[in-house]
């Protein structure tokens, strides 16, 4: 059972004051020790869900630490490791923290 | 289809009397100690089996508490949701809703989190506690919590949430009276001091929403949850940094992963060496003796040469079993195997798998049966298809008897590459290179037809190191050489009986007849103009249709029929037989043929199971017994 009209996360906040930071940003660009909040997950939802269930939901942090010896990203999420493809990271889409959020 | 089978029969069943055994449920996400306080709990007093219909496995086991009194624990598989994704999600849930055949309903639950990482683990917080059972929450690790900084409040958790919550080490075993205390009070009858009535949130039932919805929801209310119970987050595991900066480092990573398994095939083929020829040794010997001591009947050779020696067969690859599953369980316990799987899922990627599929496949080199189920953990279905059709490709031990009379027959020991190598070890690398070959050409085959699907997600857990427990790997070996006998021996018994009788009829006046005119001979003669292309006879013939129950009873079969006695891979009047019976590239063509076709009832019969009907292991059947009959044949041309 497919639910198409899910097939981008919602959830997206209301267009912040940093109108730069809203570009498209990818987990997948994102630097080592950087911490970004996730924005949408750019997946069908059988794909998504794997991760929904790992805690990799929308307005959670995520913090990528280290990159596998083939290059793929492995991010801390909530105390916990996690590895995956970049072709996965490349469908989450993430946001800088800013000052602003980071007061929250 | 799984699913029907474990919804189809038995409604929930109820507790009537209070003389039936409480039955309590360990539930918990993976990687979070279930296992190892399963094991603290019953100790030897478990069984496992599967699951009905499908093969998941069922852990049940006994508790003794005060008083006499017994309760039965089941552990489930360790699941992240009750999604129904995946096999092990299906399994938990229909056992907690009461839905297995022949199980009762659980009447309590023991919910178990690694504490470390507690707003991760408390995602399943509510579909459990939605169930609406007496619950134990079990905070393990929390010894390593307190360690590295971090800091929850028990009692403004357990208000929250309504239930009792026990602090535990699961490693060291701190913490298990409270686990035994909140049992007892089960057994009891009841559900004194526990809580089943609780308002969690005002969100609807989860699945009434849609997914994303349910989940942000489930993820907020946890959070809440963690926030009131005051969670102080740990620290990094500075131990667990500083080995993954070793372990995934750019070039030392791959290195090590590389030793890693050298090191397992190593402990395969030459540590445990002194321990088969010691099992082939008692069972010989012990052969001998009833073969003198029982008189001379019709029953002793159907006793001697089939039952015996057919069983003797499978026993000796326990030694290499039991190693195996040694390392592959430390590896795993420790967390470096999660480290293992995402080293190999680039690789893994490209040819259509993905970094699960390494353990599976790397068991495949001891024997397929048990590397199918290790399959398992595999989430996408599709992977896990395509992972378990090629697993038998890999070079299992069953097949070195037969490659070793071949080559030792065939191949001249002379050196190919300087002093480093000959031509019988490069032949034998090279067959190993033809599995591996033919493994990955299957997988890139499937996934662009029969499995084509949407690329898929690889997601991979990396648990804190940690020290392998002894207890729990112990267990688990015990478990694994259980289950490895009976499923071998009870094929491998028939076997030996039928082929055995084979030889035995039809009767002649002197008793029972000369090979060629038995039964087993005529079926020789029958196949003879199949494979006569490959340059066999029907002899050969007659070892290949032996050899489709289990390849190496090829050895035996050829030795009984050129009359060799005690025929082995080590026969040299085998070998001299074979020499001038088969030609050389005829000989190749066999190894080929070995090399490729699924010649083994235990894997056909494992694949039915694991797949729920008989549609896979028929192709897989089919496609593996073309491909070494094309591959015999080419190879009979060329050499």
């Amino acid at each position: 059972m497919v639910r198409a009209e899910i097939t981008t996360v919602p959830m997206q906040l209301p267009v912040m004051a940093d109108q730069d930071q809203q570009e498209d940003l990818r987990l997948g660009d994102i630097p080592m020790r950087q911490e970004v909040e996730l924005v949408s997950i750019d997946l069908p939802v059988e794909l998504a869900e794997p991760l929904l269930e790992r805690g990799v939901l929308p307005g959670c942090r995520i913090c990528p630490v280290r990159s596998s010896p083939g290059g793929d990203p492995i991010v801390s999420i909530d105390g916990s490791l996690l590895a995956l493809r970049r072709e996965t990271a490349a469908c989450l889409c993430v946001k800088l923290l800013s000052s602003l959020q980071d007061a929250d | 289809m799984a699913e029907q089978d474990l919804v189809a029969s038995g409604g929930p069943a109820t507790l009537d009397t209070p003389s039936v055994t409480p039955l309590v449920a360990l539930v918990g996400p993976p990687n979070s100690g279930k296992t190892t306080l399963f094991n603290q709990l019953t100790g030897l007093r478990q069984k496992v089996a599967n699951y009905p219909g499908v093969t998941v496995e069922k852990h049940v086991g006994q508790v003794s508490l005060d008083g006499g009194r017994t309760l039965s624990l089941v552990d489930l598989p360790g699941v992240h949701g009750f999604s129904a994704r995946t096999l092990d999600e299906r399994v938990t849930r229909d056992v907690l809703e009461g839905k297995v055949a022949g199980m009762r309903s659980p009447d309590a639950l023991i919910l178990i989190v690694d504490v470390t990482r507690l707003e991760n683990q408390l995602m399943l917080v509510e579909p459990v506690l939605e169930m609406g059972l007496p619950t134990l929450l079990v905070l393990n690790m929390a010894d390593e919590l307190e360690a590295r900084g971090g800091a929850v409040n028990d009692e403004a958790l357990a208000e929250r949430l309504g239930v009792d919550i026990v602090r535990t080490s699961a490693r060291t075993g701190a913490g298990l009276d409270g686990v035994r205390t909140y049992l007892e009070g089960v057994a009891d009858g009841g559900t004194a001091g526990v809580h089943v009535e609780r308002e969690l949130s005002n969100v609807p039932a989860s699945n009434a929403l849609p997914v994303v919805d349910a989940f942000a929801a489930r993820r907020n209310l946890v959070r809440g949850i963690v926030q009131e119970a005051d969670f102080v987050p740990p620290g990094p595991s500075r131990l667990t940094e500083r080995l993954d900066s070793l372990f995934l480092h750019r070039f030392a990573g791959p290195l090590i992963f590389l030793a890693v398994v050298l090191l397992v095939f190593q402990s395969i083929f030459t540590w445990a060496v002194p321990l088969m020829d010691g099992i082939d040794w008692m069972v010989a010997t012990s052969g001998d003796w009833i073969g003198t001591t029982l008189p001379d009947t019709w029953y002793r050779s159907l006793l001697v040469d089939g039952v015996w020696a057919g069983v003797g067969s499978v026993i000796i690859f326990l030694p290499q079993i039991l190693i195996l599953f040694l390392f592959l369980g430390i590896l795993e316990d420790s967390g470096y195997m999660a480290r293992a799987a995402v080293i190999a899922d680039r690789a893994m990627y490209r040819v259509g798998l993905q970094g699960r599929a390494f353990l599976p496949l790397l068991s495949g080199y001891a024997c397929a049966v048990p590397a199918i189920l290790a399959a398992r953990t595999i989430d996408d279905e599709r992977d896990r298809l395509a992972t378990i059709f090629v697993t038998p490709f890999m070079t299992c031990s069953a097949r070195l008897p037969v490659y070793a009379l071949l080559i030792a027959a065939f191949i001249p020991n002379q050196p190919v590459l300087g002093p480093f190598m000959n031509q019988r070890a490069a032949v034998l690398l090279g067959l190993y290179g033809l599995g591996i070959l033919a493994a990955v050409f299957t997988a890139f085959l499937l996934k662009r037809t029969l499995l084509k699907a949407q690329p898929t997600s690889f997601l991979m857990e990396l648990p804190p190191y940690r020290i392998p427990s002894p207890r729990t790997l112990m267990l688990r070996l015990l478990d694994r050489s259980k289950i490895f006998l009976r499923r071998a021996g009870r094929i491998i018994f028939a076997v030996a009986i039928v082929l055995w009788t084979l030889t035995q009829f039809p009767r002649t006046e002197a008793g029972p007849p000369d090979i060629e005119q038995s039964a087993l001979g005529t079926i020789g003669h029958v196949i003879e103009p199949v494979i006569e292309p490959l340059g066999f006879d029907w002899r050969v013939g007659i070892g290949i249709v032996t050899s489709l129950a289990a390849r190496e009873v090829i050895v035996g079969t050829l030795g009984t029929i050129y009359g060799v006695e005690t025929a082995d891979e080590e026969s040299v009047a085998l070998q001299e037989i074979l020499r001038r019976d088969l030609e050389p590239g005829a000989a190749i063509g066999l190894l080929v043929f070995f090399a490729f076709a699924l010649q083994c009832m235990s894997t056909v019969a494992v694949m039915r199971r694991e797949t729920a009907g008989w549609k896979w292991p028929l192709i897989q059947f089919t496609y593996m017994l073309l491909l070494g009959y094309v591959g015999a044949f080419i190879a009979f041309r060329i050499f």
